[in-house]
């Protein structure tokens, strides 16, 4: 079977149906068997002017990136898709309107700006959709039409997609999309006379028999907060994290289970300190901007020692910073925000796949070890879909981990017992016998205001070591290469991890000897395991998305050792391509 | 200690011990300063508690920062100290979370409408079935008298040595213009009008607002002091209609210590009946 | 500020590559544009039938990198067909309906394939191959094919049928002595050819016309006036080249066979000049107009023309001795001679 690897982005304007065609198209094309990765970006202003892209990298093979070059560019809207064009590999092509009602001036088409070695397919997307629909709205189905004539798609299944697409829908809506995609595919069957050597027809590998969910990373983690006993969720609109919160409003009632969307970030944290301390799971998810308010609050959770669970989709900052762009630069303040010596959990998932599972963790480990996880998510993984085998959703034993006194232990009931694991029972409302009082004052084993020069140092290093277990019970960091006298190791976290993995095993290919470290437990931080790593590499790169190299300055304490960087800020993701041609430069 | 045995004290502690209301306290001594007029709130609180006949371990008491963030840890319940000004939102969390609690937030006139000022309305408007028990005493205690929200205007403070310059917040027309289901004042001086309120308060299916004056002894030596308040007390006429809303409004624009129920709207669904029927 | 001068080119072949490259090394500022409906970069035309035969490969055709014209700054716009001259407004109009002004134009549109009247309502069953496009839809055709049919003649028939042979396929060449291009055969070249050929395995025939011509299942029956039958896999057509001015026909800008210009290529409009396969160029020596016809030919005239726009007057001579005459049409063959 050929290898298909192929990247196609849908560019419009906000209401052309730009990003419900990418939608169709990633769903059928991951019905017909293909791994699929996909990533919408839109304005973040207002509808009606705004650049929308869908982006899909389609595969049989095994996607870690979404890929830093477009193979296939179908333009819904010249001027967007013009500032589109860069990211077209130099033989990409382009489908376009070759029939706009009117001529347009000097630069305006998308088609003058091909560049030589691309090749344009014109089709008269408006002139066909208002044949089929009697409006302009089918142009997006028209363009799937073509796309599927063109490049060996089916065109015949690919319908009964849309039609299942539109299914709720009146006729008209079913018909005119149905219709303006049939337009497009007989059009372009008859007219195009195709030049180039894409194709997905010849490979179309076997649909595979486990279930499949199409979800990006904001479902994912929606979903896997459900799946752990949500009961309460608690947050502030914010890009790009206000999805999770508009999934859970419609999920989490129906469970029983309560969303209050909050005045602001601080009630968000508060509301879900609250819960916790009731004992009932409970999660917010923000970005960079709420994520600085809220940290009075998570620190809160760290010194009462109650559980809460907070997601921070990373955006560009500081500030209001790039609210639609991509940035890694959050782990400073997941790590050490807020005052004092406050220890906490931080997962950062670095797939999908991860979204779920980090977050069924993490509701786990906030219960268990009754404190703060910070779950770090980004632009990129929020919004970036993945068709991934349908999640396991927790065991029983999962649901429930808070280690409860025993009735010896309520006789004197003290909150904040110092054990050896640092984990001290709680009790919970409800409980005779375990009323105390849970303060964020630095406070002895019964909970009492404490400040002498013996109690804090007790408490504080309580709360360090009790995390401590957490390692144990998060995923091991994964290792991928040779064991030893490896050249270049590469450690990545986060979304970056795919792309250093996908650019890892292409430098491979190479010839270079390279290998791979990715973790998604940053805090406590997996030392062992990335020393044994560091140790085996003569040399180590730390690809990340923020300007000071967050990561790497975390690591090289532990490492002793000085460490190259890949630090990039452009508010996109980092690519396999940007990481392997750094890897290439070291290994010159 | 051997002298105080079998004294006319311990009879007198024996005889309140058998009222019950003690059980609702810790052992911990209050650390306020005495006279301070938080003390006549506590012990209607827990005569309410007692009254009500509350189990210990269903009660939540809430508190931020500030003197009367200390308040959880003189009572034997489910105490959460928290943090300045957040009391409502972890409290709100609290009953969500657990219907069969009764959560009580308690907070000073610093902590709910200063830095926790933002919260008040929301939670009100959300009708969350809490009880807040503001204890305005327009000033900052803690930290060793400053101005408040609440400290009158041209009134000498550690942070305004000639005066001060800013307005001050009326927390019941506040709590009624915000739409709260419940509106209360209480004084700190008169246990009795306290508890018959607590009462009502904390048996309102919704969020109670309840607005306690009380001196500081310490920093406060010339506005809300006992001297000046004891005697002034007018309690709301039984003719006051608690269910007009304008009426109410009428009442909380007069600047006298007026107390009792000001409003109460008692078919208000809470929050959680709200959400059951819409949203599930 | 005046807007910068816009050189425009159409044509993407030795003509228009010439006069692009002299504009841009007489005025390094204007803005230099080439247009050609072909998506291809620019290549030897020639090399085609050894192309299609796979004797050589993709980067074999090429002429030059796209980097050389990112360097000079010349804006290649590649695939992009112009429909219509509007030579009063200075705009052209694009197929994929976009406008694009210019100061100063060149046409070098180069020639289309010939079709003998004879042969038109056939033309739906014939192959040419002029360009990249049609060249690269001929190839799998051809490495399919195992009988091929092929309607002579001109000098690229005959390149063709050399290719061929080396792909070892059965091939009946019919051409027209009257009609070959760019000059007639006279004498006895016909029967010269035909017996070289039989040589070679390959079955010739001078000045058979063509009948009928049908297709059954991807079968070509062709009958001649002579009675002969020709089945084959395929059927190719090469009677030269016609200048390409149909897109111009009706703008104002004078044709006849080509795009009419004067000693200096330059039409009758002051900013428009054609030059190479395309153009009908007046001769005051010979008082007639005369087309030129090959690679270097093209070459020179782009230069010239370009140069001319920009304030030279430079002249292009025929070489009198190599001007023959076809069909009416005065040509310069130079390549012909060569060859
Ligand atoms: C198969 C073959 C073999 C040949 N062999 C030889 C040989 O051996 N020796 C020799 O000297 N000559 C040979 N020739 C002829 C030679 O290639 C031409 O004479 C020469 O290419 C003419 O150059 P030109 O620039 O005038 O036009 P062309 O090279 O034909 O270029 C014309 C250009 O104009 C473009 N164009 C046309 N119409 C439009 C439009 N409406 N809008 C935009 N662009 C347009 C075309 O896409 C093309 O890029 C051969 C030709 C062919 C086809
Ligand atoms: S400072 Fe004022 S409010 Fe605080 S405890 Fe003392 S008297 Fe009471």
């Amino acid at each position: 079977m050929a290898d298909v690897d192929i990247v196609i982005e849908i560019c419009g304007s906000a209401g052309d149906g730009t990003i419900s065609s990418g939608e169709i198209l990633s769903r059928f094309m991951s019905s017909q068997g293909f791994e699929i990765m996909s990533f919408d970006s839109y304005p973040s202003e207002i509808r009606g002017f705004g650049k929308c892209v869908a982006h899909s990298r389609i595969s049989n093979k095994k996607v870690l990136s979404p890929g830093k070059y477009t193979d296939i560019l179908i333009a819904l809207n010249n001027a967007h898709a013009i500032s589109q064009l860069h990211t077209l590999r130099e033989t990409g092509i382009v489908i376009f309107d070759n029939k706009p009602p009117n001529y347009l001036e000097e630069d305006q088409s998308i088609a003058g700006w091909i560049e030589p070695g691309m090749i344009s397919y014109g089709i008269p997307l408006l002139n066909l959709s208002q044949k089929a629909s009697g409006s302009a709205r089918g142009r997006n189905m028209v363009a799937l039409g073509a796309l599927a004539a063109i490049f060996g798609i089916d065109g015949e299944q690919m319908k009964s997609a849309i039609h299942a697409r539109y299914a709720k829908k009146n006729k008209v809506v079913i018909d005119s999309n149905i219709n303006s995609f049939a337009e497009g595919f007989t059009w372009a069957q008859q007219h195009v006379t195709k030049v180039d050597s894409y194709t997905f027809g010849h490979s179309k590998p076997k649909p595979s028999k486990e279930k499949k969910a199409i979800i990006n990373g904001n479902q994912a983690v929606a979903q896997a907060a459900i799946d752990s006993g949500l009961h309460l969720y608690a947050g502030y609109p914010i890009t790009p994290a206000t999805k999770i919160m508009e999934i859970v409003s419609r999920e989490l009632p129906k469970k029983g289970g309560v969303m209050v969307q909050t005045e602001d970030e601080i009630s968000a944290i508060g509301h879900v300190i609250g819960a916790g301390y009731a004992g009932k799971r409970a999660m917010t998810a923000t970005s960079g901007p709420g994520f600085c308010l809220m940290s009075e609050l998570a620190n809160l959770a760290v010194m009462a020692e109650v559980p809460a669970v907070l997601v921070n989709s990373q955006r560009g900052g500081p500030s209001t910073g790039l609210p639609t762009r991509n940035e890694q630069s959050d782990l400073n303040i997941a790590l050490f925000g807020g005052s004092g010596d406050s220890p906490r959990i931080v997962l950062a998932p670095t797939s999908v796949n991860e979204c779920y599972t980090c977050t069924t963790l993490a509701f786990y480990l906030a219960e268990k070890y009754q404190t703060l996880v910070i779950i770090l998510l980004d632009f990129f993984l929020s919004n970036s879909i993945r068709n991934i085998t349908t999640p396991v959703p927790p065991k029983a034993n999962q649901l429930n981990s808070n280690v409860a006194p025993t009735k010896t232990a309520l006789k004197d009931y003290k909150r904040y017992k110092l054990t050896k694991n640092g984990i001290s029972p709680r009790a919970i409302p409800g409980t005779p016998g375990g009323m105390c009082i849970s303060t964020g004052l630095e406070h002895s084993e019964h909970g009492h205001p404490r400040y002498d020069r013996n109690t804090h140092p007790a408490m504080t290093e309580k709360r360090f070591n009790k995390i401590q277990g957490a390692l144990s019970e998060a995923p091991k960091p994964r290792w991928v290469g040779p064991k030893k006298n490896v050249d270049i190791g590469v450690i990545a976290w986060g979304s970056t991890a795919g792309s250093a993995h996908e650019a890892v095993l292409n430098a491979r290919k190479e010839g270079i000897n390279v290998a791979f470290m990715s973790t998604v437990i940053l805090s406590p931080f997996p030392v062992k395991e990335i020393k044994k790593f560091s140790e085996a590499c003569s040399r180590i790169l730390v690809p990340e998305l923020n300007y000071t190299g967050q990561f790497a300055n975390v690591l090289s304490p532990h490492l002793s050792r000085s460490i190259e960087r890949l630090n990039m800020v452009t508010g996109l993701p980092i690519s396999a391509e940007d990481i392997l041609e750094k890897i290439r430069d070291m290994a010159r | 200690m051997d002298i105080l045995k079998n004294s006319y004290l311990d009879e007198e502690l024996e005889a309140v011990k058998k009222q019950g209301f003690l059980d609702y306290r810790t052992s911990q001594l209050p650390t306020w300063c005495p006279g301070c007029g938080y003390f006549g709130i506590t012990h209607a609180i827990v005569q309410t508690c007692n009254d009500l006949q509350l189990k210990k371990e269903e009660v939540c008491v809430v508190s931020g920062i500030g003197c009367a963030g200390r308040y959880p840890i003189f009572m034997d319940v489910y105490g959460f100290h928290t943090v300045h000004g957040r009391s409502l939102p972890i409290a709100a969390g609290i009953k969500l979370s657990r219907e069969e609690l009764t959560v009580f937030a308690v907070a000073g006139d610093g902590d709910a409408l200063g830095i926790g000022g933002g919260h008040l309305p929301h939670t009100i408007r959300r009708n969350v079935d809490i009880t807040l028990f503001l204890f305005d005493n327009s000033i900052y205690g803690l930290t060793k008298g400053q101005t408040s929200p609440t400290t009158p205007l041209n009134q000498a403070t550690n942070s305004h040595l000639k005066g001060n310059p800013d307005t001050p917040l009326k927390p019941v027309s506040l709590a009624l213009a915000y739409g709260a289901s419940f509106v209360a004042r209480c004084y700190a001086g008169d246990v009795d009008g306290m508890k018959d309120v607590f009462r009502q308060a904390i048996t309102h299916k919704g969020f109670s607002f309840i607005h306690i004056v009380t001196p500081c002894v310490t920093f406060d030596k010339t506005n809300i002091t006992w001297g000046r308040l004891n005697g002034t007390v007018e309690p709301i006429e039984p003719v006051h209609d608690q269910t007009s809303f304008e009426s109410a409004l009428r009442l909380a624009e007069i600047p006298r210590l007026i107390t009792g129920i000001f409003y109460q709207d008692k078919k208000r669904p809470s929050y959680m009946e709200i959400i059951r029927e819409t949203q599930s | 500020m005046p807007k910068k001068d816009h050189y425009v080119i159409i044509g993407n072949g030795p003509a228009g590559n010439s006069a692009a490259d002299a504009f841009r090394a007489n005025d390094k500022d204007a803005r230099v544009t080439i247009i050609s409906d072909e998506a291809f970069s620019f290549f030897y035309r020639h090399k085609l039938p050894q192309f299609v035969a796979g004797n050589i490969g993709e980067d074999d055709l090429k002429v030059r990198p796209y980097s050389v014209y990112k360097e000079q700054n010349i804006r290649l716009r590649l695939g992009q067909c112009v429909d219509r001259i509007d030579p009063e407004e200075k705009i052209l109009y694009l197929r994929h309906m976009e406008k694009v002004g210019y100061t100063k134009l060149v046409i070098a549109t180069g020639g289309s394939p010939r079709i003998l009247p004879s042969l038109t309502s056939f033309e739906k069953h014939l192959r040419f191959m002029t360009g990249y496009n049609n060249a690269i839809k001929l190839m799998p055709e051809i490495q399919k094919a195992k009988t091929i049919t092929i309607l002579g003649g001109d000098l690229i028939s005959f390149e063709l049928v050399k290719a061929l042979r080396t792909m070892k396929k059965k091939i009946f060449f019919i051409f027209y002595s009257k009609c070959f291009w760019p000059v007639e055969l006279t004498g006895n070249m016909s029967a010269k050819i035909c017996a070289n050929m039989k040589k070679k395995n390959i079955e010739a025939y001078a000045d058979d016309t063509v009948e009928t011509l049908t297709e059954k299942g991807n079968l070509y029956t062709l009958k001649t006036a002579s009675g002969r039958t020709f089945k084959s896999d395929l059927v190719c057509c090469f009677l030269g080249l016609v200048p390409n001015i149909g897109y111009i026909i009706g703008s104002g800008i004078d044709t006849e066979r080509g795009v009419l210009v004067n000693e200096f290529m330059q039409t009758n409009y002051k900013d428009i000049y054609a030059c190479g396969d395309c153009a009908q160029i007046y001769d005051p020596k010979l008082k007639d107009y005369w087309i030129s016809i090959g690679w270097s030919n093209a070459g020179l005239q782009g230069k010239i023309a370009a140069m001319n726009l920009l304030g030279s007057s430079k002249v292009v001579k025929p070489l009198p001795k190599s001007i023959r005459d076809v069909v009416g049409i005065k040509i310069q063959t130079s390549w012909w001679d060569h060859f």
